[in-house]
């Protein structure tokens, strides 16, 4: 099955890559042209999968199921929406996991340790991760620091932090019924899931950030020829600077859809969803060169992870299966970036 | 352009930082001695080494991919993932020790393949590839041992003598902490291989001037390559140290410990942006980070902190390479 | 001199619109320094690069030590003994001299490096070589100057007989040219056939032996050095060329206000103590050789790069410029010479790039408004007569003189009533570089000011009010267009030592 899902994957990237005579007939469609034949072929990729998983394992049609790849989508969601904003700069950052979760564990310390109201407790989630955001852009921004480095600085000062912060212990956040309990309505009220419309609410609302504003066609520009938008009276390095920003603000985000999921966060852990966020950002199209980012891309890119993730465990494998696969699409994925890039050269 | 004129300044200068980092371990040792007395003990000092064996190993190797400019990122969990491998050959299949021993060193040289191909050839971001190789290796050791720790050979059981390849305890119980030895070795090692052969040598010109150097014929992949093996089989040798010097490995486990080797070369004196470095300000670095990790907690900071001011500490190292190069152009 | 080593005869070589070599001849002999000169684009680095291999020739012959020969690489060229010493230094600083001089074919020694060795037979080249540099110092720590020295014992190191110096001197000091020219003498001496490009008339005095020049891709002949003056060979360089409306007086009132004025400006070595006035409606062009500092100069007005002193005024106003946004907020626009590396943002569409620089006017709070976007950009499509199917148009898929129009649009755009334009017509075929002319001369008159610089004298004498020429970072002379001839601008943009 993985095999499977793998090929298919690569099969339709090799369609692409390849562009024979009928895929030119069928790229210049205008329904096509204007959906974009990437997207289209993606979620087709979904759909493949999530019949080959329904084929393996019935139960896979469960509603719990959905729910339960959901509820990996709703975070990891907002993490690659925010990485995508800096690989459009032509950066990296994968600090995102383990900053997610210092993001939960300072907040809940302080909501579970020092009463501080839930409200309050969201909002300082949104604050770490912003913080964190600020952190990394400036220093590759105005300090030229590369975005490497600063990444697996702040991944080590994130997991520090939060260990030191929460004093190596682990924070469960309110059950539903509880005090203050009232945030898992975030995720779902009932059987309907609210995250979803969130999640989604905000991928638009990205997508308007990164297509309809100043600050989106700054960034896509400065990632395509930072030096052009320089010459061109920019203030670049703010540019680039905000858009770590955002990632960060979304990361913190993130971090409050997560404990609304999973509710119990461990210090010290997160690293392997820097892979899966930025597996979801390449997949769905943006080029880690930088200038070419695609918001609907990255969210079809983080539908396939959490449905892989969601049917890796349904097929009795563990989490260490997805580790491996989702290192392997990324590879592949950036792989034929970096052959689209040479062809265009 | 404006700048040729500056040129004359000497950009590099290794004996300084190496010295400035050297003064550093001094002042840190006699900072933590002044502070706590328990310190001072002999048994603080093997601890340090002990925990510097396995970062030190791994700092030699990943000075390479450094100095070519990228970066290794899959050492941390590599080491990991080769402990387990051969370790659980040795428990589980009743190999020999060495031929564990061989396999482990194996298994990183095979990584390290892997990421020079996909760097060299394929032309992915290094971090990227190695950044996918750390997840991946965590998830392959992980399957391997089936999610159990493994526990090598203990001194007493049979097969358990290479623990004694780093710390032999004499009948009073007092610990000898020989793996210094080896590091030094090695470092000596992979100095003269760095100064003084062709893998160095065209290690340093990728990082210095790619182009250049295959204008000038040299077989950029294959040495752009070797670099990256170098690195992995070190993660291997540094996996054999992990397992010597401590009872059980973990699966999941390793991130992080990256960092305190790419910091302790970044500190030591190798640039960010590749062409320059050298093993054994390498070496020199990782201790100012052991010591750092060590002595934290004698003066009431809990180890927590080390992860935090090893953060800060690897972005002024870079912060002061950045500063340098701008002054230079 | 001696017999000859290298005959090229009837070369012939064309890229996609350009013939740029037409059956030139080129003879070189054992122990003669052969000069090689001709205006920017003349194609003596395109002969260079013929002969070494980096181009393969459409037609003609190469001769070498007596047997035609074809190289088709640069490798195969220097195994034979034909060894180029290019402007652009190729070293690896990080390394010492001597691995840089050996790197590729190092001693072995058992396992490792014979850095000893290497050392010494480095030391044996500079001795013979009569240079005094330490083989053993890092090539960052090095002059240019001395980095220059290396390469060329890099390049007798291979067994040389043949050795092309393509502008040597461009980055060298006075005592280090002085150097050069005793290496170059001995190498002489010891039978070496020598081609040396140069723009500098009174280099070529003092170490050639023969001139051949070269003018448009064409051969036009060769002189006994000692035989001819400076004057004869700026002739043969500058040809008679008749061009399309040339401009025979300035446009520019004598009173027009000075809307640029820059006095006492430093930046580097390449611009140094540079002072100018841009009055309105005039197109100042900026003349001078490859490497006299210009495009260094409008970098620094534009606050692309950091300058050491001076003053610029705009509008009579004192204004201080530390980076572009600066610049454009005086409204001084910058068309680079590169547009690919420094105009565009290829990847993007035509209307994104032409808001480039205007974007906060083109949008509502954050909001971008597309439609007054795409409402001006095409406005400028019309305006300039941009070829494009649409604004929604990826640059990258436009040709070099619309892209340039692009860039334009950007400039005009953002109001910006002073224009540097460099090399505003490089990589852009004929029909559209008269295209850009008019829009140029449209501009000016239209009250906009432009500073072109250019390598071009046909361009420069086409479209200039006045001209500055430069050469080695300082401004050499000045002229209204009334007075200036090829010649005379010739004679500014070559040095001559007192």
């Amino acid at each position: 099955m993985i095999y499977n899902t793998f090929t298919v994957e690569k099969g339709v990237t090799v369609a692409i890559a390849l562009g024979g005579e009928k895929m030119e007939a069928i790229k210049n469609n205008r329904l096509v042209k204007k959906i974009g034949l990437n997207r289209i072929l993606l979620v087709i990729v979904l759909l493949v999968m999530y019949g080959a998983f329904v084929i393996i394992k019935p139960s896979f049609l469960g509603y719990s199921r959905i729910m339960n790849a959901l509820n990996y989508v709703y975070f990891l969601g907002f993490l690659s929406l925010g990485v995508t904003f800096v690989i459009a700069t032509g950066g990296i950052d994968f600090s995102i996991g383990p900053v997610m979760f210092c993001c939960s564990l300072v907040s809940g310390y302080s909501l579970m340790s020092y009463g501080v109201p839930m409200a309050v407790a969201l909002i300082i989630s949104v604050l770490v991760g912003m913080a964190f955001g600020i952190f990394n852009g400036y220093l590759v921004a105005y300090w030229d620091v590369p975005p490497f480095i600063v990444s697996m600085a702040s991944m080590n000062i994130a997991k520090g932090l939060a260990s030191v912060f929460t004093k190596t212990q682990s924070v469960s956040w309110p059950q539903a019924d509880a005090d203050g309990g009232w945030f898992r309505n975030l995720v779902k009220i009932g059987e309907i899931p609210v995250g979803l419309f969130i999640f989604l609410g905000a991928a638009v609302i990205c997508a308007i950030i990164l297509n309809k504003t100043k600050i989106g066609r700054y960034i896509l520009c400065l990632g395509s020829n930072s030096e052009a938008v320089r010459l061109s009276g920019v203030n670049v390095k703010k540019w680039r600077m905000l858009a770590y920003v955002i990632c960060g603000t979304l990361v913190g985000i993130g971090a409050i859809f997560f404990v609304s999921a999973y509710t119990t966060v461990q210090p010290g852990y997160g690293d392997q969803y820097n892979n899966e966020a930025i597996a979801g950002c390449v997949m769905g199209g943006t080029s880690m060169a930088g200038g070419l980012a695609s918001i609907s891309g990255t969210v079809i890119g983080v539908l396939i992870i959490a449905l892989l993730q969601e049917g890796i465990l349904a097929l009795g494998l563990n989490k260490n299966y997805q580790l491996i696969i989702t290192g392997i699409i990324v590879i592949v994925a950036v792989y034929f970036d970096v052959l689209g890039r040479r062809r265009r050269n | 352009m404006a700048n040729q004129t500056t040129k004359k300044k000497s950009p590099i200068n290794f004996g300084d930082q190496r010295f400035i980092v050297f003064l550093v371990i001094v002042a840190m040792c006699i900072f933590f001695a002044l502070m706590s007395p328990s310190f001072r003990k002999y048994t603080t000092l093997v601890s340090i080494l002990d925990y510097s064996y396995y970062i030190a190993l791994m700092s030699i190797g990943v000075t390479f991919p450094l100095i070519t400019g990228g970066v290794d990122l899959s050492i941390g969990t590599g080491l990991i993932c080769y402990s387990l491998i051969g370790g659980f050959m040795v428990t589980h299949y009743n190999w020999p020790v060495v031929a564990g021993i061989l396999l482990t060193v194996l298994s990183g040289a095979l990584i390290g393949l892997l990421n020079g191909s996909l760097v060299a050839i394929m032309d992915i971001p290094p971090f990227l590839v190695t950044l996918c190789t750390c997840m991946i290796t965590r998830g392959l050791g992980s399957i391997v041992v089936g999610g159990f720790g493994i526990t090598w050979p203990n001194a007493s059981q049979p097969g358990g003598w290479f623990r004694s390849i780093f710390k032999i305890t004499l009948e009073d119980n007092t610990k000898i902490p020989i793996g210094i030895i080896w590091v030094i070795l090695l470092v000596l090692l992979m100095s003269y291989v760095l100064n003084h052969t062709k893998v160095g040598r065209y290690t340093i010109s990728i990082g210095s001037n790619k182009e250049a150097a295959r204008l000038s014929g040299v077989n950029v992949r294959l040495y752009h390559i070797i670099a990256y093996m170098i690195s992995g089989v070190f993660a291997g040798l540094a996996a054999i140290a992990y397992s010597a010097v401590f009872a059980t490995v973990q699966p999941g486990t390793g991130a992080g410990f990256e960092l305190e080797a790419i910091g302790g070369a970044i500190i030591g004196g190798v640039s960010a942006s590749g062409g320059y470095g050298s093993v054994t300000g390498s070496l020199l670095g990782v201790f100012v980070i052991c010591i750092m990790k060590t002595g934290l907690p004698f003066i009431g900071l809990q180890a927590n902190w080390q992860q935090i001011i090893t953060g800060l500490v690897l972005i002024g190292a870079v912060l002061i390479d950045v500063i340098k190069k701008k002054r230079i152009g | 001199m001696g017999e000859v080593i290298l005959t090229m005869k009837g070369i012939d070589k064309s890229f996609p619109g350009v013939h740029a070599l037409d059956h030139v001849d080129l003879e070189v002999r054992r122990g003669e320094v052969h000069a090689l000169m001709g205006e920017n684009g003349a194609g003596k680095s395109t002969l260079m690069k013929v002969l070494t291999g980096i181009y393969t020739k459409d037609s003609g012959t190469i001769t070498y030590e007596g047997r035609e020969v074809e190289f088709h690489n640069a490798k195969e060229a220097q195994d034979a003994g034909v060894v180029i010493v290019h402007q652009e230094l190729n070293m690896l600083n990080h390394l010492t001299v001597a691995q840089n001089i050996f790197i590729g074919r190092e001693f072995k020694k058992g396992f490792g490096i014979d850095d000893k060795k290497m050392n010494a037979e480095a030391a044996k080249l500079f001795q013979k070589l009569n240079i005094d540099i330490d083989p053993a110092e890092t090539m960052g720590n090095l002059t240019v100057g001395k980095q220059q020295m290396c390469e060329i014992a890099k390049a007798i190191s291979h067994e040389a007989k043949v050795i092309i110096f393509d502008e040597p001197s461009a980055a060298l000091t006075e005592s280090e040219i002085d150097e050069l020219f005793k290496i170059i003498n001995d190498l002489r001496k010891q039978q070496l056939g020598i081609v040396y490009i140069s723009h500098r008339m009174d280099e070529i005095k003092v170490i050639t032996d023969r001139v051949t020049v070269m003018r448009d891709g064409t051969y036009v002949g060769t002189l006994i050095t000692k035989d001819c003056t400076k004057n004869d060979i700026i002739n043969m360089m500058v040809g008679r060329v008749i061009y399309e409306d040339p401009k025979t007086q300035s446009s520019v009132p004598k009173d027009a206000p000075v809307v640029l004025k820059v006095e006492h400006l430093n930046a580097g070595r390449m611009v140094r103590d540079v002072s100018f006035e841009l009055r309105k409606g005039e197109i100042l062009g900026f003349s001078g050789l490859m490497g006299a500092g210009r495009t260094e100069t409008a970098r620094a007005i534009f606050g692309a790069d950091p300058k050491e002193s001076g003053d610029i005024y705009v509008n009579g106003k004192k204004v201080i410029i530390n980076s572009p946004q600066d610049a454009v907020k005086c409204g001084i626009g910058y068309l680079s010479e590169d547009r690919k590396r420094y105009g565009i943002a290829v990847q993007k569409t035509l209307a994104e790039n032409t808001t480039l620089a205007s974007l906060d006017e083109y949008s509502h709070g954050l909001f971008v408004d597309k439609k007054a976007e795409n409402e001006v950009a095409q406005k400028y499509v019309d305006s300039l007569a941009t070829k494009t199917p649409g604004v929604d148009q990826l640059v990258v898929n436009l040709s070099g003189g619309n892209q340039q129009k692009v860039v334009i649009a950007k400039w005009l755009t953002r109001n910006s009533d002073i224009l540097i334009f460099d090399e505003p017509t490089r990589g852009i075929d004929v029909g559209a570089k008269n295209e850009i002319y008019k829009l140029m001369n449209r501009l000016a008159s239209e009250g906009k000011s432009i500073i072109m610089i250019s390598s071009e004298m046909v361009e420069i004498l086409r479209m200039s009010d006045r001209i500055i020429v430069m050469c080695e970072g300082k401004v050499t002379g000045e002229l209204g267009i009334e007075e200036a001839t090829q010649e005379t601008i010739m004679n500014m943009a070559t040095r001559e030592i007192g």
